[in-house]
């Protein structure tokens, strides 16, 4: 396969292509999910194919085709050309690359046990098992359990000489249990809402959940919630805990810091940002406790890799610091307009996808508080649990996420249980209230497998440390 | 394009392996492009070549599944494999009854040559022309536009032989001025349709009209909603109370509510696949033929889709609404939805408002608050504007609204003669057909700084 490439790569720069770059994937995944002991999903699918992106006259073209033969690739690097130039009847100027080390690598997920080589029958002994637990209660209408696993294989090579070779396993596995009775809908999930957590990794990962101790307990809160009061509304302290932290990291620091958006790309579909770059280094984005790291080498996160799509290593670097706004997520043609080298986020969600900044591991540093001190210390605040809900604006300033369950502190203590409750604000303000971050014995990468961007649509793997956090003054409930 | 014959003698010969009881073979085959602009340049320029052959093996009823983007005759074989050794390891499921059985299909005309021959140059001289508009106007503009074709077949082992070929071309703008903005957007199945200088026009104007937006309070206001707003509302309705599987859970607003009153009388949604006049598509992907399908009918919940596993559950036929086989836990769900319109017209009904709001379009809703209740919350963007004494007075700071889309529909006082085809999700397999809609109250519940 790589002669192949190799050979297209000489026949772009014999057409006179100033950038040009060949990415071969292949992507095995396998989905399982059951629901109510039935197993509605067991999929298996392989999907492979190439994409070639090229810059010539000063734009960009690309063209991808599942098609791997030598001709297939040069009649694909035809189109390429082509759409380049094409795109070149609106230059307003050309676009220009950061330098990058033109790496020869390879990069390998760190696996202990291949989820693919775990035979399927365990995989769904431990799902039904379960959904069984699960679905123990009338009241639990529907009871879902799900693993899902992917394995990436990688071939980028260059232009300018890059030949990396990469091979990702990402695992991952939840449940979710949804009372019904009355006409009122509540549910509980574990480990987290939207088909649970992820990682790189192997099967560990998904043993390391310990997935069935939890069962019992998401059954009877999901009940619980059915006769609980609605959260009262009003301004109160919350606790968020380090699921929805990972979520409020992930809509309002992860996406605005991405420089295409701040520089109108993603207008078209998801909006821009209120991060313009009159801001970097001068904005007060939130208290000095709140610390956010992009970090692409987190053993075991979901955005972890060895390099982006464009060839450029992986790396850790800070967008806030002790409160203040100092760094995007870059590529290569982004990183020139603040005459730096691209910080490594761009990914695509397959061969037939350009790739686009996308979050990495963007992380909310652990604080020094315990979570029983913070607890003791936040009588009467809200403990707001697992993301239901979320919606933001296009700039990512007004932002609403609803979780599934809410707790008045009482004593160091959870005691009323509430339902529906949603929380609102805007992004600077609510991160400026933040007044203490749990330490790192609470702290946790969270896999988020789901991230939409782009058109056409593309789905990125990303993850988010964090811990659980206490903001001040924060208005909870909607008034209706 | 590969054609009905050689697509279908293909799977056959795959599908007389004869691994399982039953056997299907769904094939979705797509030549793409699409020219993304931003500050009135492109800076994308795509085209993708894909296929993907789902099976799906039944051994008595267990059912496995298996996948690839490979047409060779040796991947395809070694996926069916991959399905029936699934389908060996597999439990039970109680609610298969049988993959379908043939049936006729309605003729509809889904393939237009000029979409599909529509190259990256024409599309460059498009969006060029959209943006030497803008220029004249001093706004610059952002957006994107795709166009493409494909090929839709599904064959099972009871005899079922389904093939279809379409092509899809849709357009968005916005437009950017100092401090506003304005939306429009375009969809068909024929390039043809598409008025460029029109769309580029509205969302000029809008961005013209919105400029230095007024800030206005939350809080209940009348309003009129355009078609991509309207839109915006049904898909996320669609998507929690429409289909099957949130029917059977009792989580779906029509849950155990057959029958009754759910919103204003001049309402009714209804799903149509056959309906060549939006972006038809005559079966689903196990080869059921769709139907026009009554959801709300003058206000009252009348029913949902299915696919033929969840219709088996309720003793019911499919109506031909599944989605891939991949996706068979998710049941049926309306890809051709429908909004009735009525006899007003957009300036009519603006004419109406003493004090209101016109919304062009909602960004990034989300429907999973109280799902028994239809409770929405979402923003506005790209030409909120004030209605006041019956004329559009200049635009409005962006509102996120809260509000039970079932509440908020029983105020409909008007909707418009035209309807309009917005884009949705699932693409080219179908979209939302919709009218403006001026409804008495809608709730909104915060406000943002632009």
């Amino acid at each position: 396969m790589k002669d192949r490439l190799k050979t297209t790569i000489d026949y772009l720069k014999s057409k006179g292509a100033t950038y040009g770059d060949i990415r071969y994937v292949r992507t095995t995944t396998e989905s399982i999910k059951v629901t109510n002991e039935t197993v509605d999903t067991l999929a298996h699918d392989v999907d492979q194919g190439f994409g070639i992106r090229v810059l010539i006259d000063g734009a960009w073209g690309f063209a991808s085709s599942a098609i791997c033969t030598q001709g297939e690739m040069k009649k694909v690097a035809n189109r390429a050309l082509q759409i380049a130039r094409a795109s070149a009847l609106t230059r307003r100027a050309e676009v220009k690359l950061a330098e990058a080390e033109p790496a020869v690598d390879r990069f390998e997920t760190a696996v202990v046990v291949d989820p693919f080589e775990i035979k399927l029958a365990r995989k769904l002994d431990l799902l039904l098992g379960i959904n069984k637990v699960l679905g123990k209660d009338s009241k639990i209408r529907v009871a879902e359990s799900s693993m899902d696993f992917y394995r990436t294989e990688k071939i980028f090579v260059s232009t300018e000489g890059a030949d990396i070779e990469q091979t990702l396993t990402e695992s991952g596995a939840g449940y979710t249990a949804t009372a019904v009775d009355s006409g009122e809908v509540q549910r509980r999930s574990y480990p987290n809402s939207h088909r649970g957590d992820y990682g790189t990794g192997g099967y560990e990962f998904i043993e390391r959940m310990k997935l069935m101790d939890h069962a019992e307990r998401v059954r009877e809160e999901a009940i619980a919630l059915l006769t609980a009061p609605v959260c009262p509304s009003g301004p109160r302290t919350i606790i968020l805990d380090a699921s929805q932290m990972a979520l409020q990291v992930h809509e309002s620091c992860g996406h605005p810091t991405e420089l295409d958006r701040v520089l109108g790309t993603e207008i078209s579909l998801a909006g821009g940002s209120f991060l313009t770059l009159d801001k970097l280094g001068k904005l007060r984005y939130g208290s000095k406790l709140v610390n956010i790291v992009a970090d692409a080498t987190c053993p075991g996160g979901l955005g972890s890799f060895g390099y982006d799509d464009e060839g450029v290593r992986a790396q850790r670097f800070d967008l806030v610091r002790e409160g203040m706004f100092v760094g995007y997520l870059t590529s290569r043609e982004t990183a020139t307009v603040l005459g730096q080298k691209s910080n490594g986020t761009m990914r695509a969600d397959g061969w037939n996808r350009v790739p686009l900044i996308r979050m990495t591991n963007i992380n909310l540093e652990p604080g020094i508080v315990s979570l029983n001190d913070l607890l003791a210390d936040s009588d009467g605040a809200i403990l707001l649990d697992t993301n239901k809900s979320w919606s933001i604006d296009d700039q990512r300033l007004n932002f609403q996420f609803g979780v599934e369950a809410a707790w008045e502190i009482r004593g160091g203590r959870k005691t009323q249980l509430y339902k529906n409750p949603v929380y609102t604000g805007i992004t600077p303000e609510f991160w400026n209230s933040c007044d203490a971050i749990c330490n790192r014995d609470s702290w946790h990468i969270w896999g988020v497998p789901n991230c939409g961007k782009g058109e056409p649509m593309q789905t990125a793997r990303v993850a988010h440390g964090a811990s659980p956090a206490r903001f001040r003054n924060v208005m909870v409930g909607v008034d209706q | 394009m590969i054609g009905a014959d050689r697509i279908n003698s293909i799977l056959q010969t795959v599908l007389d392996l004869n691994l399982g009881d039953q056997a299907e073979a769904s094939f979705i085959g797509s030549e793409s492009g699409l020219t993304r602009f931003a500050n009135s340049t492109i800076h994308q320029n795509v085209a993708e070549t894909q296929s993907k052959v789902y099976f799906r093996v039944v051994i008595g009823r267990k059912i496995g599944v298996a996948s690839t983007n490979s047409f060779t005759a040796g991947d395809l074989k070694r996926a069916y494999r991959s399905a029936a050794k699934i389908a060996k390891v597999q439990k039970e499921n109680p609610h298969f009854v049988s993959l379908p059985k043939p049936a006729n299909y309605s003729k509809i005309d889904t393939f237009f040559d000029g979409t599909a021959k529509f190259t990256p140059r024409q599309r460059a001289m498009k969006v060029k022309s959209i943006i030497d508009r803008a220029s004249k106007k001093n706004c610059t503009v952002a957006g994107s536009l795709s166009n493409g074709s494909g090929e839709l077949a599904v064959v099972n082992t009871l005899g079922v032989s389904a093939y279809q070929r379409i092509s899809a071309v849709s357009v968005n703008v916005i437009a950017m001025a100092a401090n506003s903005s304005g939306y429009a957007e375009g969809l068909s199945r024929n390039v043809e349709d598409l008025n460029f200088r029109a769309i580029a026009a509205t969302a000029l104007d809008k961005a013209a009209r919105c400029a230095s937006p007024a800030e206005m309070p939350p809080g209940e206001y009348e309003v009129i909603l355009e078609p991509a707003a309207v839109a915006a509302l049904i898909e996320w309705v669609n998507y929690i109370g429409f289909g099957s599987k949130p029917f059977q859970e009792n989580t779906s607003f029509m849950s155990g509510r057959i029958g009754e009153k759910i919103t204003g009388e001049s309402v009714t949604i209804y799903d149509d696949g056959t309906d060549s006049s939006a972006i038809a598509f005559p079966f689903d992907f196990e080869g059921v033929p769709k139907r026009k399908v009554e959801l709300i009918t003058n206000g009252v919940a009348r029913g949902v889709v299915y696919d033929s596993m969840t219709a088996a559950r309720d003793g019911r036929q499919s109506t031909g609404n599944a989605l891939t086989p991949d996706a068979t836990g998710e049941g049926g769900l309306a890809l051709n939805v429908f909004v009735q319109g009525g006899k007003s017209s957009l300036p009519e009904m603006i004419g109406n408002v003493e004090n209101g709001l016109l919304v062009t379009r909602f960004h990034y809703i989300n429907g999973f608050i109280d799902t028994p209740h239809a409770v929405l919350t979402g923003m506005t963007r790209d030409g909120l504007m004030r209605i006041k004494n019956g004329r559009l007075k200049g635009g409005v700071k962006n509102l996120r609204f809260t509000d039970s889309i079932l509440r908020a529909f029983e105020s409909v006082k008007a909707l418009s003669a035209e309807r309009q085809l917005i884009n949705a999700w699932w693409d080219s397999l179908g979209c939302i057909v919709a009218p403006a809609m001026h409804l008495g109250s809608l709730r909104f519940t915060g406000q943002t700084d632009f």
